[in-house]
């Protein structure tokens, strides 16, 4: 894959740019479906668009994208109130509400399809770049709109974030502050959608959810402010458009949503993994550097206490309470200083783990006062 | 520790001891001593996120402590869940489930019947007279939705007594109830200790402890302290589990107080500083 | 026989039969999926059994194996214990968590698909929308009978399903609506949970060929969720639901007969005609049924004749409080 040859293609650059767009309001409109934990109202949306689509394309007779658009944003709509519908007037709750919604209208959408395709054979490779998403398929007008709307949606966000961030994190308090919360809800809910519409020629109808819910899940990583999210999960949405579109059309045969969505996923791994504070690499790392240093002074210390408390010198402490104090593993710890003989190991009742007893040596040495900065126990210490 | 042929403290109806447990390495429950006498009704009582619930769910084995044993009248729990009954809080389940109240009762005995079984006639009998004593006998064939929160409470009561255990474990069985279920629950607890049988509720009530209840455990993380109602239920007591903010009403110091309420506004739940546990 | 022979070799018969059988096979787990609130699991493990089909035919080079269904179970449980894996990390909501694993598996799959098996019969679209028009042209000899191979497959699956849900009817029940009490009585319900999905996922490999992976959500969903506003019993749930999926097998098929459309989506689509059916007609929680109970006055619920007179409305609906119940009998003095 030579960059220099992509960048150089006008059309490349033109999908690159739309799939960064697509990504950025995806991004931006999905770290609230994610906080609201509405992630899957968003794999309803897209899959609900689809008799929207076909829709589109019988009613106006051409491939056009803005009937298309409009078909799979109303009937994404449209699903989203079947679901408060059914979830608000029966016992059905919400997760079934959305399946039934989603998988109702995709089958709608199917026999849409298969009856547009009986139409006109020619279109047929147009509609069916909106299951998993095509960026060939992408004509530079479709980026117009795209880009337009994208915007659009984008604006209204910037205009109404105050509103959007009340109601997300406090609903009642909002109310009581005044603001129509159902409302700006249902805006929320139509920008979300429009997020996702926007992305359906890329990324396709089945794959779009990972667009919304990752780059937002991978933000929340990183920091705790909305702003910092909502500008963290635009750029990657934007980063993983991008990364899926050049991969793609670098290469023959290979669908754009997958590698869009493989991108986002990787950018979710790697956030799980090194974001400061919440990422795993960083507590492990913590979990070590404590496990180093913690002094076997400290723990027969700890024994000697845990043993007052109990009344009782040969008290047998249970090597996990140990652990649940210290808030980590303590054996090495224990068995450095089984190997001074400082304490013994016990077997206690038969379902329990091992248990650690002080040693007449052992309670002396906890006894004594630890010399400042170290002294000579330390030597031990750092090993 | 005497461990003489598996059997450990057989003379006390529950033996907990040591337990300690934690979630996101903070202890929820820490060097948990209880030791409840059989054929006492015992109360669980603490603020919230004390760990109340938690000490149940270890004791029957859905959470896994991180030390400490348990035992049920001399030996392991899981050698006796067939003389221990659970009461989830009700608010635990879903009421929308398809099934009537004779069916949720039924739900007790699949424990005896063990796998793959199928309950039969004598099953549906005994469910019908734990309903009976209960007095939901005319509502067997009801949709457990249509019940109101105290009738609910029966049913699962009366899933508990079909068990015909010898302990009974109940999470907050008075919370969300009329005042004649809350007479009617006492009743049959007053009842099942006239039996012999032995019961240990979490309690959310503090004003009703000393009154249903004749054993009491105070508990924040750690056991502040446990025995007869009369002795453990103190000024000092309460507000060591609670937290200096505790008010209460119409005592003095030293004596029991008549009724406690507690003030917790801008208190931590978790209590003062002795009972916070120590976590590094 | 030849007759029987002859009704099998009728297109149309295989057709519904297999679309019934998928229908019964997706609604007996169904039930349990939507009544333990992991409808939308199946949407998930339906899209991610796909990369352990890709893998199966990577390892083994064809697709006719028993392989590919145990590559599915196993992607089928992948999916959800890579999920449980992500939600116990408190890193991620449960939500969440399923909207990133199973597109993240199924992205995998497809291109999988696109750079190694693009000449073979595991095309995207066939994946999604399933071919069940040409079930039938598919056979195997089975005791001197010609049978399509999806046909004699799901109906293994059927009757799988069936059996894992009598034989475990009460585990079943219980680790769904009890789970805690399903523990303290040493009856795991994290295995029948787990038992469940992996059933589910095999299931879903059986009916790829039939419906597609989409498809086969609507028929896990759709016939359970319009079943739960028909009754208030268990097996009665799980009786109208796979009714339901017969005949919107049946009716579906005819539809798309009559208007030359994809065969698997309108048997779909059909099972929403039944659900709005139910939603208006459900004698209890039906739509209708609600609108005229507000209108006449009923007895009301839970109150024993010990008169109690007549209730005003306002405090029998929606009154949490209850009317006033009978004391507790005390054993030994009981009527």
């Amino acid at each position: 894959m030579d960059l220099h040859v992509l960048f150089g293609d006008f059309t490349v650059r033109s999908v690159a740019l739309g799939a960064a767009l697509v990504g950025t309001v995806a991004g931006a409109l999905g770290s609230f479906a994610v906080l609201r934990r509405q992630s899957l109202l968003g794999d309803t949306l897209s899959h609900a668009a689809l008799p929207g689509i076909a829709l589109g394309f019988l009613v106006s007779g051409s491939r056009s994208l803005t009937p298309i658009l409009a078909g799979a944003l109303i009937s994404g709509a449209l699903a989203a109130l079947l679901v408060l519908l059914l979830t608000r007037t029966t016992r059905i709750k919400d997760d079934a509400a959305l399946g039934v919604s989603l998988s109702l209208f995709f089958a709608v959408g199917t026999v849409l399809l298969t009856y547009a395709q009986r139409q006109v054979g020619a279109a047929q490779a147009g509609l069916d770049a909106f299951l998993f998403g095509q960026a060939a398929a992408v004509l530079p007008a479709d980026l117009t709109l795209i880009g337009g709307v994208g915007l659009a949606a984008l604006l209204a966000l910037a205009l109404l974030w105050k509103e959007f961030k009340a109601v997300t994190f406090d609903a009642d308090f909002a109310r009581s502050l005044g603001l129509p919360v159902l409302a700006l809800e249902a805006l929320l809910t139509l920008l979300i959608a429009v997020a996702v519409v926007i992305g359906l020629q890329l990324v396709g109808v089945i794959l779009m959810v990972a667009l919304v819910v990752a780059p937002a899940a991978a933000a929340r990583q990183w920091t705790r402010r909305l702003e910092g999210m909502v500008a963290l999960a635009a750029a990657f949405g934007a980063l993983a458009g991008v990364t899926g579109a050049l991969v793609s059309a670098s290469a023959r045969g290979l669908a754009t949503g997958p590698v869009i969505v493989l991108a986002a996923s990787a950018l979710v791994l790697a956030s799980l993994l090194v974001a400061p504070e919440r990422g795993l690499a960083w507590h492990a790392a913590r979990s070590w550097a404590r496990r180093r240093a913690l002094g076997s002074h400290r723990v027969l210390v700890d024994l000697l206490r845990l043993g007052q408390d109990h009344r009782d010198p040969a008290y047998a402490s249970e090597q996990g309470m140990l652990d649940t104090y210290f808030g980590g593993p303590t054996g090495h710890v224990l068995r450095r200083l089984r190997r001074r003989g400082l304490v013994e190991r016990v077997e206690h009742m038969p379902e329990e783990g091992a248990h650690w007893v002080l040693t007449p040596a052992g309670r002396a040495q906890a006894r004594e006062p630890q010399a400042p900065f170290g002294g000579r126990r330390d030597e031990d210490e750092n090993r | 520790m005497t461990v003489v042929g598996g059997v450990h403290e057989p003379a006390l109806a529950l033996h907990v001891e040591d337990l300690t447990a934690s979630y996101a390495h903070q202890a929820v429950l820490w060097d948990v001593d209880l030791n409840v006498p059989p054929g006492v009704l015992a109360a669980i009582v603490g603020p919230n996120g004390a760990g109340k619930s938690t000490l149940l769910r270890c004791i029957i084995g859905a959470v896994r402590p991180n030390a400490g044993h348990v035992y049920v009248h001399g030996r392991p729990y899981r050698e006796q869940r067939r003389r221990v009954a659970y009461v989830p809080q009700r608010t635990s389940v879903d009421w929308d489930f398809p099934t009537t109240a004779l069916d949720v009762v039924t739900m007790g005995l699949y424990g005896r019947l063990g796998w793959f079984r199928r309950p039969r006639r004598t099953e549906a009998d005994e469910a019908l007279e734990a309903l009976a004593m209960v007095g939901m006998d005319a509502f067997a064939s009801r949709q457990i939705a249509e019940l109101s929160g105290g009738q609910q409470q029966r049913v699962f009561l009366a899933r508990a007594l079909v068990q015909d255990a010898d302990l009974y474990l109940m999470d907050e069985p008075f919370a969300g109830v009329d005042a004649t279920t809350e007479r009617a629950i006492v009743d049959l607890l007053k009842d099942l200790r006239a039996r012999g049988k032995t019961v240990v509720a979490v309690h959310h009530d503090l004003q009703t402890v000393a009154t249903y209840f004749d054993w009491l455990a105070l508990l924040n993380v750690r056991v502040i302290a446990q025995g007869p109602v009369a002795e453990v239920y103190t000024a000092e007591n309460l507000r060591a589990a609670y937290g200096p903010r505790v008010v209460l009403l119409g005592a003095t110091e030293g004596a029991a107080p008549v009724a406690a309420s507690v003030a917790t506004a801008g208190a931590t739940d978790r209590g003062t500083e002795e009972a916070r546990t120590p976590v590094a | 026989m030849t007759a029987l022979q002859a009704w099998l070799d009728t297109p149309s018969v295989t057709i519904v039969a297999v679309g019934a059988l998928v229908g019964v096979a997706a609604t007996l787990l169904g039930t349990f999926l939507v009544l333990r609130r992991e409808s939308m699991l199946s949407d998930a493990i339906s899209h991610s059994v796909l990369l352990g089909i890709v893998g199966a035919y990577l390892l083994t080079g064809t697709l006719d194996t028993p392989l590919h269904v145990v590559g599915a179970a196993l992607a089928g449980l992948a999916t959800v214990v890579l999920t449980d894996l992500l939600v116990r990390s408190r890193r991620v909501k449960q939500d969440a968590a399923i909207g990133l694993v199973f597109p993240a598996l199924f992205a995998a799959a497809v291109l999988l698909i696109n750079v190694y098996a693009r000449d073979v019969h595991l095309d995207a679209d066939a994946v999604l929308l399933g071919e069940i028009a040409f079930a039938w042209l598919d056979v195997v000899r089975v005791g001197g009978l010609e049978v399509a191979r999806s046909l004699l497959t799901l109906l293994v699956v059927a009757a799988v399903n069936l059996a894992f849900v009598v034989v475990a009817y009460k585990e079943l029940k219980l680790a769904t609506f009890d789970p805690a009490l399903a523990v303290a009585l040493g009856l795991r319900p994290g295995l029948i949970g787990l038992a469940l999905l992996s059933l589910l996922s095999v299931t879903a490999v059986g009916a790829f060929d039939a419906v597609g992976a989409i498809l086969f959500v609507a028929f896990v969903i759709v016939p359970p969720t319009a079943a739960y506003l028909l009754t208030d019993r268990l097996w009665r749930m799980l009786a109208y639901g796979s009714a339901i999926a017969v005949a919107s097998s049946f009716l579906g098929y005819r539809v798309a007969v009559a208007l030359d459309v994809s065969i698997g989506g309108s048997m779909a689509s059909v099972t929403g005609g039944f659900l709005l059916l139910a939603l208006a007609l459900g004698p209890r929680h039906g739509l209708i049924a609600r609108a005229l109970r507000r209108r006449a006055p009923q007895p009301p619920t839970g109150a024993r004749a010990a008169g109690a007179g007549t209730v005003p409305t306002a405090i029998r609906e929606g009154a949490d409080a209850g009317t006033p119940a009978p004391a507790l009998t005390v054993p030994g003095s009981r009527r």
